[in-house]
């Protein structure tokens, strides 16, 4: 569980980034962080994990203060995925690079099981362990970046634009592979992304902000159907979504491209009218 | 103009060519967007394209690249990047200078802008991508989506006849991806500009751009109008390379009704389509 407080941020020598921001999600949820760039959602996310501290507000991550605990006691719940993988991976091997969070984390455990954890999580991601992650390519290095954080099995999971640089294979891969995490585990998952395709397909609430503020916070197919809010956030809806506005009248629930073709079929031959 | 010939381009140290045989025309003033899967060789076409290939990567090279019948072997690299324009994808490979006001200075300096339109040209750049507020700023200081757009204003600014973007957009927000789209556009429908794009966002590579190639394991396997390299979908999706919804959705609509819909490429489009088929007509 993340809860934020009246939380306000401001980096040195600037304006807020982030005003006021009050939310709390509950163990399991999928929430993607929308807005325009500015609009504070990289920070937002930075002050979930702790990486930053408020200027003023709280921060609880499951009933711990951020401004009083270790980040290697958040670490262990939190894990996070860089918008850029390069600015995590730090170590020449693939296998090394797994090691290392976890040896970081769950030292405790002993080398035997890290050891083993880092096997079942090599095995899963097809990776040898030996290759050289700067010699890997950008999907696979985001590949890497993940591996490396699911190996410790957090609780929490944030991710910045997590399918940035990658291509639709890729995309889907790593976001089937976070969703699994999702609902098999209950991990609760926060994500930055400017693809509103993919908010659509994999996240369950949505967060809004512009201006550092939070606009709006719901259920991600009624916050894209509200065209209002959408122009205020700087947010283009999806196609279907987009299109199901423009139609009207029997489309407002159709939110791919089977559910309006359904529609269709169903509105045939009475006019176009809904019953 | 940018002709590409049979061209394969294996890397030094590298044993499987990034490019083969690949045949291209990209006629003055077209608009030429370039999809494919990670590892096609998309990168390496447009290093190819701006001279990079063979001037700074060194490797096996066979068959031509010219642009505006230039030789891209023959002529320096000086001439060609007055003549081609490149935005990396790499931002952070591209910014060399710490304030974003010196970033463009210093193309416009070293490319001999005479000293009075340097002002007006750096101005007229920055406004274009919608960045004047930044004029001031430290490079540090600013989000990757505001980096990116720096980048291309300092390449907006030389006013390049050849335009080739790696992924321009990749840190920017649905909005400023489409004013940066909506930039390209204008700039190559009022004065010409060639524009080479490569992009992962589809939906907006397929309102924009007159024209599509497709590569994949380093061969072109599909180039052509927009519209038909779309109603390829299936090749498309085999290949790793998704199609915008709403040309999902005509083919959802074709399978369901029987009958042959058209590839919508856009929302307009896919909204005609859809009230044509329930015979409703817009609303209002």
């Amino acid at each position: 569980m993340i809860e934020l407080e009246h939380v306000s941020f401001a980096y040195a020598d600037q304006g807020p980034s982030v005003q006021d921001v009050s939310f709390r999600l509950e163990k399991g949820e999928f929430a993607a962080v929308l807005g325009a760039n500015g609009a504070g959602k990289t920070t937002t996310v930075r002050l979930m994990d702790g990486l930053l501290k408020p200027t003023s507000g709280r921060v609880l991550i499951n009933g711990a203060d951020t401004a009083q605990t270790q980040v290697s006691e958040r670490a262990r719940r939190v894990g996070f995925l860089f918008q850029n993988p390069d600015r995590q991976i730090c170590k020449n091997t693939v296998r090394e690079e797994i090691l290392f969070g976890l040896r970081t984390v769950r030292a405790e455990e002993g080398e035997d099981a890290l050891r083993a954890r880092a096997e079942a999580v090599l095995a899963e991601f097809a990776f040898t362990g030996d290759e050289e992650p700067f010699s890997l390519s950008r999907g696979q290095r985001q590949r890497v970046a993940l591996a490396s954080i699911l190996a410790v099995e957090p609780e929490i999971l944030i991710l910045d634009e997590p399918t940035t640089g990658l291509d639709y294979l890729e995309c889907c891969q790593i976001m089937d592979r976070i969703r699994r995490m999702n609902q098999e585990k209950q991990v609760t998952v926060v994500m930055v992304c400017h693809d509103m395709e993919v908010v659509l397909d994999y996240a369950r609430r949505a967060l809004v902000m512009a201006g550092g503020r939070l606009l709006a916070d719901g259920p991600v197919p009624e916050i894209f159907r509200n065209p209002d809010l959408m122009e205020q956030a700087s947010i283009l809806p999806p196609q279907m979504i987009g299109l199901g506005t423009r139609l009207g009248k029997g489309f407002e629930n159709a939110t791919s491209p089977e559910a309006v073709a359904d529609t269709v079929l169903s509105l045939q031959g009475k006019g176009g009218h809904a019953e | 103009m940018i002709q590409i010939q049979d061209f394969s381009f294996t890397y030094k140290n590298e044993k499987t060519p990034a490019l083969r045989e690949v045949s291209l025309t990209v006629p003055d003033g077209g608009f030429l967007g370039i999809i494919g899967p990670a590892g096609a060789g998309k990168t390496t076409l447009a290093r190819a394209v701006s001279g990079m290939i063979p001037h700074h990567y060194r490797g096996d090279f066979y068959g031509s690249v010219s642009v505006n019948g230039l030789d891209t072997v023959d002529t320096s690299i000086e001439e060609l990047s007055r003549l081609v324009g490149m935005v990396f994808q790499d931002v952070e490979s591209q910014i060399i200078s710490p304030l974003v006001e010196d970033e463009l200075l210093y193309g416009l300096e070293n490319f001999g802008v005479p000293r009075e339109e340097i002002p007006a040209r750096l101005e007229e750049a920055l406004a274009k991508v919608g960045i004047s507020e930044l004029r001031d700023r430290s490079i540090a200081s600013l989000s990757g989506g505001q980096r990116q757009k720096v980048a291309i204003a300092s390449i907006i600014a030389l006013k390049p006849r050849i335009l080739v973007l790696d992924e321009p957009t990749g840190e920017l927000d649905p909005r400023s991806s489409r004013q940066i789209f909506a930039l390209l556009k204008q700039l190559n429908e009022e004065q010409g500009i060639t524009v080479l794009l490569i992009e992962q966002k589809i939906m907006l590579l397929c309102e924009f751009a007159k024209h599509l190639a497709v590569l994949s394991g380093g061969r072109i396997v599909r180039q052509g109008e927009t519209r038909d390299v779309l109603s390829h979908a299936d090749e498309l999706q085999a290949l790793g390379v998704n199609c915008p919804r709403v040309t999902t959705l005509s083919r959802v609509l074709s399978g369901k009704t029987g009958t042959e819909q058209p590839v919508c490429v856009n929302l307009d489009e896919a909204e005609t389509m859809v009230l044509n088929l329930i015979g409703r007509r817009a609303q209002p």
